[in-house]
């Protein structure tokens, strides 16, 4: 059996979102922890004690079990002590300053999440391929127009998958430019480059007050979608949600901006980091191009594991509703569990090889849309806007390699590649 | 002699489809086998949901 406590200087990292520009350095202590310290406990000065779930058979045992690790009872996101107290004093006494889906336990968690469901099942995101190509091929078009040089990140990543959900909502293509920067203010509050300005980075209270100001500004934004919508419905996301009952009754306020909020950040963000990450691979993995040109049946396959390799969503908190014992440990009521996703799908235990990029990876049981009842709502969704991304880009593209040194954000919670430079040939 | 009738199932928590027909052969599941001769306490490969999860697609 590992230590118990993991040495704080080897764990402080992973609370720290400037750790993660440095995704090998952070590979590499993911790897140190889970190989020599698989279950065991950071105290980190400053935040409560967490349990550092690295392994893959734990973070599907924890997370398939929403009746034990709750998601709503504490910060889903790591947050310093000073952090989650400032969320209560704001939001009245509870965890969280949103109330999204993510933030939810049965039965509301299934209630909320019983209002888009349906329209996020694999059957009726088919329906939607036309449009969404059709999305895919302007953004291609955009590239070629580019000329042979383009941060693929800012350029084409973070805007395909922008326009498609913004789109499913409802919003106007006027509107989608202040949809990504909310975003990046609410995700990336922390990154010198994408963050809220006027941020103090150095001020602990800082998360807390960008995410207050995010708050409001989608309540101001959605409030007037709301009224619209709840007035004259239309065949848009935006009219499902302002219309949506729970249980037979109106959605609170906060719920309702918080879905909203959710659909509007979390639908598009985690896309364009994989997306992003996909080209950076492409410009990096010799071959890896021309194999999927010469077998572009292959693209699903590059996509999923293009989702296994980046892991958007570095990991969420969970509280131990009950006590329960955990491949050998004694998890006790209230304990506070980090899940790594990134870990997780680099566990060797559950993929050889785990870091190659590989093509022919099946079945790719990766988790990086989650697991159990909180797994990603638009996972079918995600992967057909890359499918077909792909599908319309990898025909065209005939060359492409890194023209600098790519950059990824600093942050704790969903991060990706924030700067891609290539140079690329097209036809 | 008529050709088996497979189903499709698809699990209501996180829309993965169980084709019977096609079984998951990576995950040793080989073509043609029922979604009541898995073991109850197979779930959802994607999700983690129990069997109980999976209903009947309409064609």
């Amino acid at each position: 059996m590992s230590d118990l406590k993991i040495p704080t200087e080897l764990v402080a990292p992973i609370f720290n979102p400037a750790s993660y520009a440095d995704r090998a350095k952070m590979e590499k202590m993911l790897a140190h922890l889970r190989h020599n310290y698989p279950l065991s406990i950071a105290e980190v000065p400053g935040y409560d004690p967490h349990w550092i779930v690295t392994k893959y058979k734990d973070v599907r045992e924890i997370t398939r079990q929403d009746n034990i690790f709750h998601s709503g009872d504490r910060s889903k996101t790591p947050a310093s002590q000073i952090a989650e107290q400032m969320m209560r004093d704001y939001s009245g006494g509870k965890p969280h300053i949103f109330r999204t889906l993510v933030h939810m336990d049965p039965p509301d968690h299934t209630a909320h999440r019983d209002l888009v469901k349906e329209n996020f099942m694999p059957q009726n995101i088919a329906a939607l391929e036309t449009s969404i190509r059709e999305m895919a091929r302007r953004h291609v078009d955009h590239m070629a127009s580019l000329g042979t040089t383009c941060d693929f990140a800012g350029d084409i990543a973070m805007n395909y998958p922008l326009e498609v959900v913004c789109t499913l909502i409802g919003l106007p293509k006027e509107d989608h430019a202040i949809m990504l920067r909310l975003t990046q203010w609410f995700l990336s509050y922390a990154d010198p480059d994408l963050c809220r300005p006027g941020s103090v980075l150095t001020d602990p209270e800082e998360q807390i007050k960008t995410w207050q100001i995010v708050y409001d500004e989608f309540k101001r934004y959605y409030g007037s979608v709301i009224k619209d919508r709840q007035a004259c419905p239309r065949h848009d996301l935006a009219s499902t949600i302002a219309n949506g009952k729970i249980h037979g009754c109106p959605m609170d306020e906060r719920s309702m901006i918080s879905y909203f909020v959710i659909a509007s950040t979390a639908g598009h963000d985690t896309t364009a980091a994989t997306i992003a990450n996909s080209m950076w691979t492409l410009a990096t993995q010799p071959g890896l191009l021309a194999r999927l040109k010469a077998e572009p049946a292959l693209i699903p396959n590059f996509v999923e594991e293009a989702i296994r390799w980046t892991s958007p969503a570095m990991c969420f908190i969970r509280s131990a509703a009950e006590d329960y014992e955990l491949s050998g440990r004694q998890i006790k009521k209230g304990d506070l569990l980090y899940i790594s996703y990134l870990s997780a799908n680099r566990d060797e235990e559950m993929f050889d090889t785990p870091y190659e990029f590989r093509l022919d990876r099946t079945p790719n049981r990766h988790i990086g849309f989650g697991y159990g009842a909180h797994i990603c709502v638009g996972q079918h969704l995600a992967r057909l806007e890359m499918r077909l991304l792909w599908e319309e880009l990898i025909p065209r593209l005939e060359s492409v390699e890194m023209a600098g040194e790519g950059k990824w954000q600093e942050s704790e919670f969903v991060c990706g590649p924030k700067f891609v430079p290539i140079r690329f040939k097209m036809n | 002699m008529n050709a088996p009738v497979y189903r499709k199932w698809q699990c209501i928590a996180c829309g993965e489809i169980f084709d019977e027909a096609l079984g998951s052969p990576a995950d040793g599941i080989p073509p043609g086998t029922r979604l009541e001769d898995l073991p109850d306490d197979w779930l959802c490969p994607n999700c983690g949901a129990l069997k109980a999860s999976f209903i009947l697609m309409e064609d």
